[in-house]
């Protein structure tokens, strides 16, 4: 009961994205994502949710082969995610972007603005609702992006870079919403970053990607110990500076 | 306890209602007037209200462009004279309709019904083809379509006539014909925009990538919204056919496509009244002008603009509009009843 890829590959022109990657997003854990610029996060990101189709290999939901699939039948499939920038629908206010999603997976509009309204009372969020959505402070937009996932309990949620930009305090508070999705609402979640402390803190299990091929996956203590990791991190500074 | 998103709510309810009083308010003043011109000029008006919102319906909410809309007029108009015209007519100008279509001889409401039917089916085939492409290359498809109808109905000729005009379509179209289309089309624009359809199109206008993740099949809604629209514009181009009595391919060809695009983008497309300010401000600017260049008497001087240059003013206050208000004279708003008067008694906040 996993959203999986397996032995999948992605090309753009000659340069191979991925190659070969297999991963597994477990049900109510979170799963890190890790690995330096250009290591293939997004891509890898992109094919779980349906935006890139996989060259080689599948993507795969609790044993359905996904890799067909448009991005909203992944969505209506209970894959949801978020983006590096926030990518609201900045015409429209709060309540609105979320509801969107609402009538996105079928409901009706005012069914949609109540899954929209209760979402934003579990975030308490609820004194932006009538804001426009264009204009908020950055760490609201992320904030509301994810709301916006969360319409309709997906089954899986995908958080690319979500604390980019944010200051120590607010991303440990990210950490801490990240740590109640998974556990209050049994949402398995895949948490891409740069920010390699917030992932070995929220995360009971990491992949790392370098290269477009996974080199290390295990717990905190794994990666911690691996040299690939290190390698891949540090291997090029340590070059350059001998 | 009352949001300020419900209050917004409740107050586009009233947007419908108020522009229907606006064209109301119109009609009654141009009639007061007491000129046949003026009588002409609001049905023509009206008739434009009808064509623009329905182009609305589906420009306003999914943010592309449309060029193709001119065709469903063109087929709407058409398919009214088809199946309204006298036989006997019909038999000497266009031997080519098929026997049911050569011997009908309808009343013109019905005619107009199936006008628009006929339009929103031929959106719903193309639309399938076209919509599948975004953005940019969806406006420029839209506009072979156009060009194709055009030439097909130029060239048709035992069934359109090809490109001499088809006359003596019954004038019916008098400025409350046209209000009352003008209405239903209000209504159905109001609707569609308060609908889940309407704001899954709106988030795709938005933004395509993000909508998609939200589950939003861009794809369908589109294909909706263009249907629905081209029914308006099919009964809209029946409505044009009616008031002038004669019909020819290029009285809905590019003319009729800029003229639609130059009303929604001065009134602004990212409202409903937008699109109804701009039929209103652009018809009511060209009859002045009109009204000058035939001249007007002051005292003993009588003064006249120059013959054309009504075009010219109109092409100035346009680039004008363009310069100083990029989104329109209403610039996304809606014409409605304030807070307080929604909310009820007691319960007004802001």
């Amino acid at each position: 009961m996993t959203l999986t890829l397996e032995q999948v590959g992605v090309a753009f022109g000659g340069f191979r994205a991925l190659t070969e990657v297999s991963l597994a997003i477990a049900p109510g854990q979170v799963t890190g994502l890790i690995g330096p610029n250009g290591a293939g996060k997004t891509t890898c990101v992109n094919t779980l949710t349906g935006f890139q189709r996989p060259d080689t290999g599948r993507v795969v939901l609790e044993g359905r082969d996904m890799s067909r699939l448009p991005a909203h039948g992944f969505r209506r499939a209970g894959v949801a995610r978020t983006f590096q920038a926030g990518r609201l629908f900045g015409g429209l206010d709060v309540l609105d972007n979320l509801a969107c999603t609402g009538v996105g997976l079928g409901m009706r509009r005012a069914a949609a603005e109540q899954a929209a309204a209760e979402v934003l009372h579990w975030m308490g969020l609820e004194a932006l609702e009538s804001r426009p959505a264009a204009g908020l402070p950055y760490t609201d937009e992320r904030r509301i992006a994810i709301a916006r996932a969360l319409i309709g309990n997906p089954d899986y949620l995908l958080l690319d870079e979500p604390a980019a930009g944010m200051s120590e305090k607010e991303a440990a508070d990210l950490a801490g919403l990240i740590r109640r999705i998974a556990t209050e609402k049994g949402i398995g979640c895949l948490l891409i970053e740069h920010n390699v402390g917030l992932v070995l803190s929220v995360c009971a299990h990491v992949v790392v990607l370098d290269g477009g091929r996974v080199i290390e996956q295990g717990d905190r203590a794994t990666i911690l110990g691996s040299a690939a990791v290190r390698e891949a991190y540090f291997g090029a500074d340590q070059a350059e500076a001998a | 306890m009352i949001t300020q998103h419900r209050i917004r709510r409740r107050m586009a309810t009233t947007t419908p209602i108020l522009l229907a009083l606006l064209l109301l308010a119109f009609v009654a003043l141009t009639l007061a007037l007491g000129d046949r011109a003026a009588a002409r000029m609001a049905s023509e008006t009206l008739i434009r209200v009808t064509l623009v919102v329905g182009f609305w319906i589906f420009a306003g909410n999914s943010g592309v462009i449309s060029f193709g809309h001119a065709a469903f007029a063109c087929v709407g108009a058409y398919v009214s004279a088809w199946t309204t015209l006298n036989p006997a007519m019909k038999a000497t100008l266009l031997p080519g309709l098929p026997p049911a279509l050569a011997e009908a001889h309808w009343h013109v409401l019905p005619a107009a019904l199936t006008a628009g039917l006929v339009a929103a089916a031929l959106a719903l085939v193309t639309g399938a083809a076209i919509l599948r492409l975004s953005g940019i290359a969806a406006s420029i498809a839209t506009f072979a379509f156009l060009a194709m109808v055009n030439t097909i109905w130029a060239n048709w000729t035992p069934v359109t006539g090809g490109t001499s005009s088809v006359v003596g379509l019954a004038r019916y179209v008098t400025p409350w014909v046209a209000l009352g289309w003008a209405i239903a089309a209000i209504l159905a624009a109001s609707l569609y925009a308060a609908s889940a359809s309407g704001l899954a199109l709106r988030a795709t206008r938005e933004d395509e990538v993000a909508a998609s993740a939200s589950g939003i099949d861009q794809y369908r809604h589109r294909l909706l919204a263009y249907t629905l629209s081209a029914f308006f514009c099919g009964v809209g181009g029946a409505l044009a056919g009616h008031f002038i009595g004669v019909i020819n391919p290029d009285g809905f060809y590019l003319s009729l496509t800029f003229l639609m695009l130059a009303m929604l983008v001065v009134g602004g497309i990212g409202s409903l009244s937008g699109a109804v300010i701009g039929v209103l401000a652009v018809s009511l600017a060209v009859e002045a002008l009109v009204r000058l260049e035939k001249g007007f008497t002051l005292g003993t001087a009588t003064f006249a603009l120059p013959p054309g240059s009504q075009e010219i003013i109109i092409a100035v206050a346009m680039i004008l509009v363009l310069v100083f208000r990029p989104a329109g004279l209403m610039a996304g708003r809606e014409i409605m009843l304030p807070a307080r008067w929604v909310t009820g008694r007691g319960t007004s906040q802001n």
